[in-house]
């Protein structure tokens, strides 16, 4: 009964959202409030009627109730309780369900928090996220229903797929659909002023802290992803332009993009149309990635089952959601007055500059990723474009990106001094040299291009630095008033500092592993010992061992520097009992950012196995970037300026915030 | 009967949260750009804070602030020019009535057409807790006991049967053989070894089904269901005159009312010549399903429970895998005669011919292989492509 109610929650929220489609829309047409206001209890009551039928899925998977098909289908009595927990996402209808919660939570934020929102603005956005919501409700419940029962129940599921055993499925999928849904509130607002004709003021407030958020989850997702298939997949790459990493890759770039173009609109009122262009792209790209993904064209960890009608399906709502939102934009857009106008070397010239190089940049990766899909669509001929394509195109992109991001904060708007700009920030230029050199120093072997990489990765930290000193007044006024000045600086700026040095730490990330990496596939047999970075690894032997639902033969390491013992290491192959799959787990050491990593082949017929091993130099700073990164999205958002909007009632709020402050 | 007032309950508490804004008094909605107006103030307070804080210089701050102003201006105009709508009582009762009526009628509808109200919840601890009413509760627990210890026979000859009737022929497959080889060979568990082979390869009598049912022959001289199979294997080997033998000598050791006799007299039938009751297509896979020494119902049961289009694409990737192997290594003369075998069952007339050219290459028309290979040929009604016997 519980999980029929849990089914049934999911119809009448279809049936809400198909309300709240209409109501609110016609209320903001007519001018009509308590129609405008039904939008936002809809909301509420969408999300509320979403959750439990969530909770109900999940319940069905703790309690191991197998007369639910999607339960039999990914779960087993035996598995760990977080997998039972996690693997209710673990799997395409459960995920589907994540992916609806999100949507409906969002909708719910915005009818909660939108109390400072110009009415038809809020009523327009509200019904737009009840369209998509409509859409996928009735997606789940046409294709991928995950209350489908079976009777009689199996006595044993067929087990939740073993690569997806493990602590990332609990938090790389919920942080990737905050992010990839977090953008259908822009889009939702992008077609709110498409559908009125018109942008109001409080509209770029609005947009950016929705598109920080996202885009910060977004980033944290992406990042847990990479990390996850690092670890878990046992290559030791961490980014492999896979279709499916592009699918999540193409709607951050976008979403980049979308970030500082309304910082330009919500500034100058300039580029109107173009963020408005950037909101639909964003969420479209989204979309995309979604149907990529879940349709079953490519085929990957991600996909599933794949089912045709499902993949129909979903190419329908992207068709009409991209389609429509499109279509609108040719017909609406012209209405949008233009903004502010400036000079080309400028600060909003500096975000134009980095809009064009972001979204060719997206450009780029959507043909790499959907050229060979279409041409094995029409002609049959499978090609890859693998790495090469994407490092080649990709990488001369960043080139005068990165070179620029320092300047950007440094440009006043309207008009900039560029020549005043370099000359601030030629202490980072040198700076950047100078370390450059000296880890070519060290590091000494590697090619001479990865010196300007690291440089360049350099450069772009203190680039943000340099802003945040310049403006507090470093060196021109006494050391105290700088760091009162520097305390009273706006969050933003601490938000954007923070995320441009968390863009140069992944670049010295990737540029440092790329050149310095060294890699060992040798043949062990236990005593034997190789050299990996400075260090000895020595294998002592192998062990067999059993988990809750798998066995495993783990591989004993110690790892020893000038013949002192610094660590010891496991390194395992496991089986999967119910799916017989086997899966690697590395073994992973940490030094400072450089990282050990130890992964098991195949046992020979004479007692040894086959070892790979990889000393990887300043891969932790790939990560660690996007940590600063992620920092600087959260410091932004707490910004007070994202907060303000309203008549009446923040009046009251400022006066409290503002006096102190000065 | 509870789940039905929960769910009217659900229904209603939904209905009233959408209903409250419309049934509230009618208020005047706000000026539409009278929030603009606000962001503009805090625009400008911004502004004299970062001057005074030193970001912008005072010509910047002056500049942006002219700017800001004008928009300012605009904006308080077009409030004072706009007047609030107030909204009519006609379209209030309209959504009304659109949510007392729709709300429940679409989520009935749906429920009723995707749900299954009847269908109890199952977690698992209640039913471990009665497995006796739960079959599937047996054989799961029974499979983590031999999970654990796999080399209990009684086990697997428990499951095998069970296994075999519920549709999990290849887990039927290995349990028999697990059982066979623990406990010792026995007429019933090389019988249903060899019946999971046959039902796998789509009813072809393979060479491993064979030996089983020959050694499940000398254990029990006058099993119906080897006979019957082998009598099978040799029709579908070609060997007419011996297959017609060995069905009549099974019919004349029958009973009268013996359940498999219309079956065993269609093969026989075919093998005259005459026409038969069934399609002689799916004779191969029909005799799985109504073969001697089975309950017919159960295997019936067993065999529906997998649809045909999976059935005849997991038959489909076993041929093509074999087609692979003997490309591969081409010196084998029974898998040549079961490709061609299986091609023609399946009705790809084609590629059976393709096969049989490649088999004569391998075995020429002059061995005594290749003239078995020619006679199946003949039987099956193929002519090798491009090539004269």
């Amino acid at each position: 009964m519980i999980i029929e109610l849990g089914h049934y929650a999911l119809v009448l929220a279809l049936a809400t959202s198909l309300l709240q489609s209409v109501l609110p829309i016609v209320g903001a047409f007519r001018g009509d409030r308590s129609l405008m206001q039904v939008g936002t209890t809809a909301a509420m009551a969408t999300f509320g009627l979403v959750a439990v039928s969530f909770a109900v899925l999940t319940y069905a998977h703790l309690t191991s109730d197998f007369s639910v098909k999607n339960v039999w289908e990914n779960s087993h009595s035996l598995i760990p309780l977080i997998y039972k927990y996690s693997g209710v996402w673990g799997n395409h209808e459960g995920s589907m369900l994540l992916w609806l919660l999100i949507l409906a939570f969002f909708s719910a934020l915005v009818a909660s928090f939108g109390s400072n929102l110009p009415e038809t603005l809020k009523a327009n956005v509200l019904a737009v996220q009840a369209w998509i919501a409509s859409a996928f409700t009735l997606f789940l419940l046409l294709t991928s229903n995950p209350f489908a029962r079976l009777v009689p129940a199996p006595g044993e599921g067929q087990d939740l797929n073993p690569v997806l055993q493990d602590i990332g499925l609990a938090i790389h999928p919920p942080l990737l659909y905050l992010g990839y849904v977090g953008f259908s509130v822009c889009f939702s607002f992008a077609i709110a002023a498409l559908i009125e004709g018109r942008i109001d003021a409080a509209w770029a407030r609005w947009v950016r802290p929705w598109t920080l958020a996202a885009w910060t989850c977004l980033t944290a997702g992406i990042s847990m992803g990479s990390y996850w298939a690092y670890y878990e997949l046992g290559w030791g790459g961490w980014w492999f332009w896979d279709p499916v990493e592009n699918a999540s890759f193409m709607p951050w770039l976008a979403g980049t993009a979308l970030l500082h173009s309304a910082l330009v609109m919500e500034k100058r009122e300039a580029l109107k149309i173009w963020t408005v262009l950037l909101a639909i792209m964003t969420f479209s790209l989204s979309l995309l990635g979604t149907f990529l993904v879940r349709s079953g064209v490519l085929t990957s960890v991600h996909a599933f089952a794949t089912d045709p009608t499902r993949g129909v399906f979903i190419l329908a709502i992207l068709v009409f959601f991209i389609g429509g939102a499109l279509s609108l934009f040719a017909f609406r857009a012209t209405r949008l007055k233009a903004g502010g106008i400036f000079a080309p070397i400028s600060r909003e010239g500096a975000l134009v500059f980095n809009n064009l190089i972001l979204t060719t940049a997206t450009a780029t990766v959507l043909t790499g990723t959907l050229y060979p899909l279409v041409l094995e669509a029409l002609t049959g001929s499978k090609i890859s474009v693998g790495p090469p394509f994407f490092n080649m195109t990709f990488g001369l992109l960043m080139l005068p990106l990165l070179l620029a991001v320092p300047f950007g904060p440094l440009l006043a708007w309207k008009r900039g001094d560029l020549l005043g700009a370099g000359q601030r920030l030629f202490a980072a230029v040198g700076v950047g040299l100078l370390i450059g050199g000296i880890i070519y120093y060290v590091q000494h072997g590697g090619p001479i291009m990865a010196m300007f990489g690291l440089a360049l990765g350099v450069y772009v930290i203190c680039g943000s630095l340099t802003d945040l000193a310049l403006r507090s007044g470093l060196g021109k006024v006494s050391g105290a008033i700088a760091f009162r000045r520097f305390k009273g600086l706006p969050r933003s700026a601490f938000g954007t500092a923070l995320a441009h040095m968390g863009l140069g730490v992944t670049m010295i990330g990737i540029v440092g592993v790329t050149a310095f990496e060294t890699e060992h596939v040798v043949e062990m047999k236990p005593g034997m010992t190789t050299q990996a970075g400075g260090y000895t690894v020595r294998f002592d032997g192998m062990r067999q061992g059993n988990g809750p639902n798998f066995t495993e033969e783990s591989g004993h390491f110690t790892v020893t520097r000038d013949g002192v013992e610094v660590t010891e290491m496991w390194s395992s192959k496991r089986m999967y009992t119910a799916r017989r799959m086997p899966t690697t787990e590395a073994g992973i050491r940490s030094f400072g950012s450089n990282q050990l990593y130890v992964s098991l082949g195949d046992a020979m017929a004479d007692g040894g196995v086959v070892v790979r091993i990889w000393w990887k130099p300043f891969i932790l700073c790939i990560w660690g970037g996007t940590l600063f990164m992620i920092a600087g999205g959260m410091v932004s958002l707490t910004d007070r300026r994202l907060r303000v909007g309203a008549p009446s009632r923040a009046k009251k709020q400022k006066k409290l915030v503002l006096e102190p402050a000065e | 009967m509870l789940f039905w007032i929960l769910v009217a309950i659900l229904t209603a508490a939904v209905a009233v949260v959408l209903l409250l804004p419309l049934l509230r008094a009618n208020a005047r909605a706000e000026a539409p750009r009278s929030h603009d107006v606000e962001v503009y103030r805090d625009q400008l307070d911004e502004l004299t804070r970062d001057e005074k804080a030193g970001l912008i210089s005072g010509e910047d701050a002056e500049f942006a602030r002219a700017e800001v102003a004008r928009r300012l201006i605009a904006a308080n105009d077009a409030v004072k020019a706009s007047t609030g709508q107030v909204s009519s009582m006609r379209a209030n009762r309209l959504a009304q009535l659109c949510v007392i009526i729709l709300l429940p009628l679409l989520g009935l509808c749906l429920y009723l057409t995707t749900g299954s109200p009847d269908t109890p919840d199952a977690p698992l601890s209640a039913r471990l807790a009665n497995p006796d009413a739960d079959p599937n509760i047996l054989i799961a627990q029974a499979e983590q006991k031999l999970a654990q210890n796999p080399e209990d026979g009684a086990g697997w000859d428990v499951l095998a049967p069970i296994y075999y009737r519920t549709g999990r022929i290849e887990d039927a497959a290995v349990a028999f053989d697990r059982a066979v080889r623990l406990l010792g060979p026995t007429p019933a568990r090389l019988g249903g070894y060899a019946e999971s082979l046959i039902a796998l390869s789509g009813g072809l009598v393979t060479t491993e089904a064979q030996t089983a049912l020959q050694k499940s022959l000398i254990l029990e001289p006058n099993d119906p269901r080897a006979e019957f199979y082998l009598a099978l294997a040799l029709k579908q080997e070609g060997k007419k005159d011996l297959a017609l033998a060995a069905f009549d000598q099974l019919v004349a050791r029958s009973p009268q009312d013996a359940p498999w006799l219309p079956l065993v007299n269609d093969h026989i039938a075919s093998l005259k010549g005459e026409p038969t009751t069934t399609d002689s297509g799916t004779a191969d896979t029909q005799a799985v399903e109504a073969a001697p020494g089975n309950p017919t119902s159960d295997d019936i049961a067993a065999a529906a429970t997998m649809a045909d289009g999976d059935r005849r694409a997991m038959i489909e990737g076993m041929v093509d895998s074999l087609s692979a192997k003997l490309a591969a290594e081409p010196a084998n003369f029974e898998g040549w005669m079961r490709l061609v075998r299986s091609y023609a069952v399946l009705d790809q007339k084609d590629k059976a011919a393709d096969a049989l050219k490649q088999g004569l290459a391998a075995f020429p028309a002059d061995s005594e292989q290749g003239k078995q290979l020619l006679a199946l040929a003949d039987e099956l009604d193929l002519k090798p492509s491009g090539e004269t016997p």
